[in-house]
């Protein structure tokens, strides 16, 4: 890693900060003009320990002062406190369900890209043979057919599937906590992203498989093996990492249903009960983890360039 | 071989018998449509989208069934001759929810690309071409709206402003709008330098007119295409807000709403999921192979 990358991740670095800082606070004012809040709903009937919640979470206070006590929270860490679950701290909580998040979208990355990749490069190296066109009318419905979608088809195959096939001896679940559990919720997350992957790798191994150097590399007598996956896909790859970035948000977004559907106890679950129970400081805490994190994400792609092609540095 | 005119009234009689030999007149869309008739996918994407747009239409006035009415017969039944796709948990005619989401799915999916294309064609239009401050400030906006997850952005803003029909469309354009912008930004600011701006610039055309009948017409192309793509996203997009419980109210029968319904039968009654989401993945396949379409007909480096 040169000097020149390095200073470049630490400008992203600091720029990821920011936006995550400005996200977090438009949020942070938005859900602070809103009338009511979790606890004024469920803890009316005594003012007395309402008034005493509300001084608990600053929520007495003007909303200035209230942001400003929470940046100061934030600049060490601190996220405060759930408003429905009374003494949960919120930044702990956030971090041991990123991980699962971060769990789970790296297996759809995996998938996406391998899947992806696998079918593109067969479709080119085989074009208008009968591969070409199940690979490429299958990407288009790929993309086409949701995630949340991919995962019924998928729970039906699994679940009833092997419980049918086996006789009763395969039982699958479906939840989280085991490592068999990873692939299915992956694989629906991941699919519809594959076939995007798979259209554009087939259209760059299309440009590059006909360049002279791959010509040079045929002539020399080097197996079809090395010509294709050495020669040919190293640069093929550059407008595929080019998509990344927006295909790792994409599947940041569909993991909010993934999550849900399948019970995963993820930012995206969490977010989505939270955002239904009107805990704000949490919905607040799961904007600012899912800012750093797509940054994070893009930053981590954007690294991935001059790897592939030296011709570019930062 | 015709023989070349020497007046301009020679000229125009022979453009009038039309003995003159000259190429047809084509215009860049009549082009486009012959040439997406030709694409077979296309075609068939048309049809489809052309059969839901009828369903969804006929829906209004008339469904086998209402699509509210519950205990039409014993819950989760499958499919039989007077309920071709089958029952629900609460005893509805599914084939009537079918028909009634189509309406929902396509007012969401061709209002929300309306609504987005509209604010990303103002806004990128007015960065690229002023540039300065007013680009700074609206790419500055995209790009931060870009380190967010839109489902998110989406949620927050349907429980802050409730969950109509229309209040699903604005909070799904809220975010459908930055692809837009930053193709027309883009466009917009090669299309500037061009030399008929700068001619229509040199005689004082306002710049309002320079936009609008100048560098918008130029940029058309690009902007179908995308719009064209946006349907299908903001249909899949309010699938996710209804499965989370956050779509278009029911007893609205929205097909992310039925499905969400659904799963907690998977098993025991796939046809209840199984029969929306077909309808929403062929909708959203249709609206793919005619955006494809679009693209390869309108790609000027295909005209001929």
């Amino acid at each position: 890693m040169s000097r020149g990358t390095l200073v470049y991740a630490a400008q992203r670095l600091i720029l990821i900060t920011l936006t995550a800082l400005v996200v977090s606070s438009i949020v942070f004012i938005g859900v602070h003009q809103l009338p009511g809040n979790a606890l004024a709903s469920e803890r009316r009937n005594n003012p007395a320990s309402e008034a005493a919640l509300l001084h608990h979470y600053h929520l007495d206070l003007p909303w200035p002062q209230q942001y400003l006590l929470w940046l100061q929270g934030l600049s060490h860490g601190d996220l405060g406190e759930s408003l429905v679950n009374f003494g949960t701290q919120i930044t702990p909580l956030l971090l041991r369900e990123s991980q699962t998040s971060i769990t789970l979208g790296l297996a759809a990355v995996l998938i996406t890209v391998g899947v992806g990749m696998t079918l593109g490069v067969l479709a080119a190296i085989r074009q208008n043979t009968w591969v070409d066109y199940v690979a490429s009318t299958s990407a288009v419905i790929g993309y086409s057919v949701p995630s949340f979608v991919w995962a019924f088809l998928l729970i039906l195959l699994t679940v009833s599937g092997f419980y049918a096939w086996s006789g009763g001896q395969i039982y699958e679940d479906i939840g989280w906590g085991k490592p068999e559990q990873i692939p299915v919720p992956a694989l629906a997350l991941g699919l519809p992203y594959a076939a995007i992957v798979a259209r554009l790798t087939r259209a760059s191994m299309l440009e590059v498989i006909r360049q002279d150097y791959v010509r040079t590399a045929w002539a020399k007598g080097l197996k079809a093996r090395v010509v294709i996956l050495r020669h040919a896909l190293r640069n093929a790859l550059i407008p595929v990492v080019s998509i990344l970035g927006p295909l790792v948000t994409g599947i940041i977004t569909g993991s909010v249903v993934i999550e849900f559907l399948f019970g995963i106890p993820g930012l995206g679950k969490e977010f989505v009960s939270s955002i239904l129970a009107r805990d704000y400081n949490i919905v607040i805490g799961v904007f600012t983890f899912y800012a750093a994190l797509v940054g994070l994400a893009n930053l981590i792609v954007d690294l991935l360039y001059p790897v592939l092609d030296p011709r570019i540095r930062y | 071989m015709a023989t070349v005119p020497t007046t301009i009234e020679a000229a125009e009689e022979l453009l009038e018998t039309g003995a003159a030999d000259l190429p047809e007149h084509v215009t860049l869309w009549q082009d486009a449509w012959a040439r997406l008739r030709q694409n077979r996918m296309a075609v068939i994407g048309l049809v489809i989208i052309g059969v839901f747009l009828v369903t969804a239409l006929l829906s209004l006035v008339w469904t086998p069934y209402p699509t509210w009415r519950q205990a039409l017969g014993p819950t989760y039944q499958t499919p039989s001759l007077i309920h071709p796709m089958g029952l629900d948990d609460y005893g509805r005619d599914i084939l009537s929810r079918v028909m009634g989401g189509a309406a929902i799915a396509l007012t969401v999916g061709v209002g929300a690309s309306l609504v987005a294309s509209m604010i990303g064609i103002a806004l990128g239009m007015l960065a690229g071409f002023y540039r300065g401050k007013i680009d700074v400030i609206i790419s500055t906006l995209i790009n931060i709206s870009y380190g967010v997850p839109d489902l998110l952005i989406a949620l927050i803003l349907v429980v802050l402003i409730g969950r109509g029909v229309g209040n699903i469309i604005l909070a799904i354009s809220i975010t459908a709008w930055l692809g837009m912008a930053r193709l027309v930004r883009g466009q917009t600011l090669s299309l500037r330098e061009r030399e008929f701006v700068e001619a229509a610039r040199s005689i004082g055309t306002p710049n309002l007119k320079i936009l609008t009948r100048h560098i918008l017409p130029n940029a058309l192309g690009p902007i179908v295409v995308q719009a064209t793509y946006l349907v299908p996203a903001a249909i899949i997009f309010e699938a996710f807000l209804s499965l989370l419980g956050l779509g278009v109210p029911p007893p609205a029968p929205s097909w992310g709403r039925m499905a969400s319904e659904g799963y907690k039968a998977l098993q025991l009654a796939p046809h209840i999921v199984l029969a929306p989401c077909a309808a929403l993945s062929l909708t959203v396949l249709a609206f793919n192979w005619v955006g494809d379409g679009l693209r390869d007909a309108i790609d000027p480096r295909m005209r001929r």
